[in-house]
């Protein structure tokens, strides 16, 4: 890397400087705001819910949200099909949704990172062989894949995350390899080759934190999608049972109920909108406060 | 030079055709399922009968010497009969073909007509409004399942105003001619503009639902990738010589800013060409997914097999012409 | 830049009004059905589908037939009787004529019956629909208009599974081969095929020289509508839409929870039909707890099926006591249903040393999760904590269908079309049968089972059969639940078609009114 703005000051209060400047991003530090309660919601489900969220009661099935009339405010988001309370179902869901979500993110993107950079900067036979797994990969089906798995090892939330990283990783590795093949080209790399860089060195050091802010904005973008994937994992049995929640299969739930009880998948795919977005904008926001190439 | 790339890659087919059906046999073999069972579903049968199924689906060889004959019939083009259609597979796949790509074409055009545009904007105004409400918009694309929005659009534009048509490709009253499936060029081939103009009724919807969310993460992509690029040093360094903005943008900036966009686009349209299981669901397109998803669910093995090898096909061709664009957008990078 | 993009905004306006004003070419007098699945070929000796059926059965007609209360009847045929027990006659009408224009010989039945039956008939495959006609060895042709079913044994069930095979022209298949059957009709049914693309719609029109169908459902005639369209649209609330959207008159497989919309919207009507498959919990007999009768009574007094299906099932469903559907042969009411009574239930768990409760778990495809949940939490209040499994369908057939049983219980249903019993009993209940999922055998059901196969008359069987299920019952084998309802809507113009229990849609009577 060449001129960086540094600080003067010492490792630990540029580390202050830089949070503070992340307080000072309204937007960012919001958005900050919203994952950690999305965390702390998780973790402290049984605490927060207000109902047990496998309680059932068909004579409560499809209840409307509290401010509809038919609804109550014992329930304050309604009830699915079940009779089940949404409220405590999306607080209890979000364990299942932010592991599976954060763990498939950072398990595909550091594999696909990985393979994108080796790919994209050693070339050759390297390049050939990674580039034409990832399409073999991109060509097959989840449905396949998910459907032996089952077969294979029985349900476990480890096994929706094996399944979704599987192929989630090429995406990351398409990325960071179109952007190595273009930053490999430039003075930087050309500066750090002639100083006699070792090839780690350069990709790892040089060019991927160069070349980060799309994988970012992918990473974080696909774990709406993720997320969702989750649910069609579900269904055939490989992940989370009945009667635990998740966002995913809650929002999948509601599908054919879209035009009677819309709240069923309405609400749980807010939540999914709310994460994704706090996440997103959190994650750039600390990228803009630390890197100060970012700063508008 | 280039040519020999393209043999290169050609070369590479192989190895890679051979690794689809591989894993894809194995896949298949492994999974529990049984296609008899599934076609003689809840029926009476006795097991002589149900022998000779298995006989004639070719089941009764053992799983080797099924996999050497799929590969041997398969180099010379012949993937089988598909155990439900009960004609050959090929013929099912390619008579899908057509709709995806048509599907595909334009829901792709409306992706990149959004994303590119809308995303440098976001990344030159960022911190705008502009920028906020694009970034909230394309995150809720992402985080809506698609069923949600095609049944929102529905039940808006078909059900309460009565604008649009709630499924398929065109009226059943109209003529389609026949020359490559896709309805919208056929009909403009033969002059038929009542065809085309219904066809293009049809596939708006669609289109829209799919366009829109895959213009999400294509706007996100680009729109970091330019602020990425427009905070390099050379960017920076030309600014400073006093290069007018607008011209060091589209010259400097735009290029290699589009490389992630079109790794991500690339990857879409794969996607896309792969057919899509919500939206050929929920506005009855009579796609590629869902004949492949009910081949799975029914252990259709030489369908399966068919289906597979095609997408791979496909998303060996579009991450190829990335690689193309690569070159094109920035010479420096050698193929 | 504003004043570049006014031309842009214009023309995108006057695409959208283009786009707008486009109004539906489609015909008033057009019958169009939205319907879940595509045909999987036309050929109707080539396939094993219940839908694909239904749209070939508005193109080719059968040697019989079948009312919508059940009742067998004759279609191609003037007469049909049974001359010994292992013989059937049958007298063709004189004034069938095919679309192509021939007229429909014996030689056509016998070549349609040797296309199903014989091995290799078919272009050297064998049809897959050759069990359905389970012992007929042959068919004789006695002269043009007489052809004679000859069975290997006694088969009662045997004229009961001839509607479900439709009669196709020998001279045709001979002259374009069999494989061109998938794409291309020529049948004796009230419409002929127009134009088949795939995947969207099967378009059809009236067949001007129809002989009018079985005089038995009047009115008999060319069908009354121009054309008939199957329109493919496998997503429920679609399939809606385009029915509240006027896009088509009927609908079948509406979700029970768009009934009320439907009929709210003064469009159309629902109309139900009693469904051929009996849902059922599958209790595996061969291991502890449910090798306990008392356990396996203790789980049927459990389940409030009268809530669930008031709840969940929205009321479309018949609660069964044992096996079979009311519409049945053979169904005869008196067999005592389990009450539901949770006290009871958890007396018999005390009773079978089970008053700590047992864990167990519930097998199920996706589709019924929510059944199986409500079940399983009612189960748990009488100590029975059972839990849900969803499995992908294809993986979980075969984990129940082998002879080893080694799960708890297992949420399934069988459906025979035929509504005869021994399409339902025989696969699910007899000692190592194909469907026995519990790993039930009872010596006495297997006699009653394999004497009923055999025995031509109906009183004497239908009494086999309620012996059998009255055994059943008290043993509870399954948890015994019901048996659904299928729901169509259908539009407000249309008259003529109502749905049975067949789940046939046969458009030949249906027309508009204004």
């Amino acid at each position: 890397m060449t001129v960086r703005a540094l600080d003067n000051a010492g490792a630990e209060s540029i580390l202050a400087i830089n949070l503070r400047r992340f307080g000072r991003d309204r937007f960012a530090a919001m958005a900050g705001a919203i994952a950690i309660g999305f965390v702390v919601m998780a973790a402290f489900a049984p605490w927060l819910a207000p109902h047990d969220p496998s309680d059932s009661d068909l004579l409560r099935r499809l209840q409307p949200p509290a401010w509809i009339e038919g609804g109550d405010w014992a329930f304050p988001l309604g009830c699915d099909s079940l009779g089940r309370d949404l409220l405590s179902r999306i607080v209890h869901g979000a364990r299942v949704s932010l592991m599976v979500g954060v763990a498939v993110v950072l398990l595909a993107a550091a594999v696909g990172t990985a393979a994108g950079l080796a790919a994209g900067f050693l070339r050759g036979a390297v390049d050939a062989v990674i580039s034409r797994v990832v399409d073999v990969l991109l060509g097959f089906p989840y449905l396949i894949f998910a459907i032996g798995l089952m077969g294979m090892m029985g349900p476990g939330i480890e096994n929706i995350v094996l399944a979704l990283v599987y192929k989630e990783w090429t995406i990351a590795c398409r990325v960071i390899r179109g952007e190595t093949l273009a930053a490999r080209e430039l003075d930087y790399v050309e500066a750090a080759r002639a100083a006699g860089a070792s090839p780690a060195h350069i990709m790892f050091r040089e060019i991927l934190p160069n070349i980060l802010s799309p994988l970012l904005v992918v990473a974080t973008t696909r774990m709406a999608t993720i997320i969702i994937l989750e649910a069609s994992l579900s269904f055939l049995g490989l992940g989370v049972q009945p009667p635990m929640a998740s966002w995913g299969s809650m929002v999948a739930d509601g599908r054919s109920y879209m035009l009677e009880a819309w709240w069923i998948s309405a609400f749980p795919g807010i939540a999914i909108f709310l994460l994704v977005l706090s996440i997103n904008l959190a994650s750039q926001g600390l990228r803009d406060a630390f890197d100060p190439r970012y700063r508008p | 030079m280039r040519f020999g790339v393209v043999l290169e890659r050609l070369a590479q087919l192989i190895p890679v055709l051979f690794g689809v059906c591989l894993v894809v046999f194995l896949m298949v073999t492994l999974t529990p399922g049984d296609p008899v069972e599934i076609m003689l579903g809840n029926e009476r049968s006795t097991p002589e009968q149900a022998e000779e199924l298995r006989r004639q689906m070719g089941l009764h060889l053992p799983p080797h010497e099924r996999f050497f004959a799929f590969i041997g019939n398969a180099v010379t083009g012949d993937f089988g009969r598909s155990f439900f259609h009960r004609r050959p597979v090929i013929e099912v796949i390619a008579e899908r073909l057509p709709a995806t790509l048509e599907l595909t074409i334009v829901a792709m055009t409306i992706a990149l007509g959004l994303a590119i545009p809308l995303g440098i904007l976001a990344a030159l105004k960022r911190g705008s409004w502009l920028d906020r409400v694009a970034t909230m918009v394309s995150l809720a694309g992402v985080s809506m399942p698609g069923f949600w929005f095609g049944i929102m659009l529905i039940m808006l534009f078909a059900v309460h105003l009565g604008w649009m048509p709630v499924s398929g490709r065109v009226d059943y009253a109209l003529e389609v001619p026949r020359l490559t499936g896709m309805i919208l060029f056929d009909s403009l081939a033969h002059g038929r503009f009542d065809t085309f103009r219904d066809a293009l009724h049809h596939i708006l919807m669609p289109a829209l639902t799919l366009g829109l969310a895959m213009s999400a993460l294509l706007m996100r992509v680009t729109r970091a990738s330019m602020i990425e690029v427009l905070q390099q040093d050379y960017i920076l360094f030309a600014e400073a010589k006093g290069i007018g903005r607008a011209r060091l943008i589209l010259r400097h900036g735009l290029r290699n800013a589009l490389i992630p966009t079109v790794t991500v686009a690339a990857l879409e349209t794969g996607y896309l060409l792969g057919g899509n299981t919500i939206v050929e669901t929920v506005f009855g397109w009579p796609g590629l997914a869902r004949v492949i998803v009910e081949g799975i669910f029914s252990r259709d093995y030489p369908l399966v097999q068919a289906g597979v090898l095609v997408i791979a096909l496909i998303y060996v061709g579009v991450n190829f012409v990335a690689d193309l664009l690569y070159t094109l957008i920035n010479p420096r990078v050698k193929l | 830049m504003t004043k570049r993009r006014i031309p842009s905004l214009l023309a995108s306006a006057a695409l959208l009004a283009m786009l707008v004003a486009v109004s539906a070419p489609s015909s008033a007098a057009d019958l169009r059905v939205g319907f879940t699945q595509d045909a999987l070929t036309l050929d109707p000796a080539n396939h094993r589908k219940r839908e694909t059926e239904t749209i070939i059965r508005n193109i080719y007609d059968g040697v019989m037939t079948q009312a919508a209360n059940g009742e067998v009847l004759p279609e191609l045929v003037e007469s049909f009787r049974q001359i010994d027990p292992t013989t059937y006659e049958a007298v063709l009408r004189r004034n069938v004529k095919f679309h192509s224009g021939e007229p429909m010989t014996a030689e056509d039945i016998k070549f349609t019956f040797d296309r199903l039956t014989k091995d290799k008939a078919m272009g050297g495959e064998t049809s897959p629909r050759q069990s359905l006609l389970g012992p007929l060895q042959d068919t004789i042709v006695v002269d043009a208009h007489t052809v004679r079913f000859k069975l290997k044994e006694p088969w009662p069930v045997f004229p009961r599974m001839l509607p479900v095979q439709e009669v196709v022209s020998k001279a045709w298949v001979t002259r374009v081969g069999d494989a061109a059957l998938a794409g291309q009709a020529n049948g004796t049914g009230p419409f002929r095929l127009v134009e088949w693309r795939r995947g969207d719609s099967i378009i059809m029109e009236r067949f001007a020289d129809y002989y009018g169908g079985t005089p038995a459902i009047p009115p008999a005639g060319p069908a009354r509508v121009d054309r008939a369209i199957f329109k493919i649209i496998p997503e429920n609330a679609s399939r809606v839409a385009a029915l509240l959207a006027g896009e088509v008159e009927i609908i079948n497989e509406v979700p029970i929870h768009m009934i009320g919309q439907i009929e709210r919207s003064g469009r159309a009507r629902i109309a139900k039909a009693n469904g051929t498959r009996t849902f059922f919990i599958a209790l595996n007999v061969t291991k502890p707890p449910f090798n306990d009768v008392r356990v396996r009574r203790a789980a049927n007094h459990a389940v409030d099926k009268k809530l669930l299906i008031d709840k969940l099932l929205g009321g479309a469903a018949t609660s069964v006591a044992g096996v079979l559907s009311p519409e049945s042969f053979g169904f005869k009411p008196g067999i005592r249903e389990y009450r539901h009574d949770p006290e009871q239930a958890r007396k018999l768990m005390a009773e079978a040393g089970l008053s700590g409760g047992v864990d167990v778990t519930i097998d199920t495809e996706g589709a019924f999760k929510d059944q199986a949940e409500a079940i399983a939490a009612m189960l748990t209040r009488v100590g029975i904590r059972a839990k849900v499994q969803v499995w992908e369908g294809a993986v979980l057939t075969p984990v129940w269908r082998a002879q080893n049983k080694t799960r708890d219980m297992y949420l399934s249903s069988w459906g025979s079309g035929a509504l005869d019993p021994t399409g339902i009993f025989v696969p699910t209940l007899k000692t190592k049968d194909r469907g026995n999922s519990s790993g039930y055998s009872n010596a006495e059901v297997d006699r009653l089972l394999t004497l009923a196969d055999g025995e031509l008359d109906p009183a004497k069987r239908a009494d086999m059969y309620h012996q059998a299920e009255r055994i059943v019952a008290e043993e509870a084998p399954w948890l015994f639940l019901w048996v659904p309802q299928d729901i169509y809507a259908i539009s407000n113009r249309v008259r003529g078609w109502e749905p049975g229990s067949d789940s046939r849609i046969n458009l030949h009577r249906a027309h508009f009114v204004n």
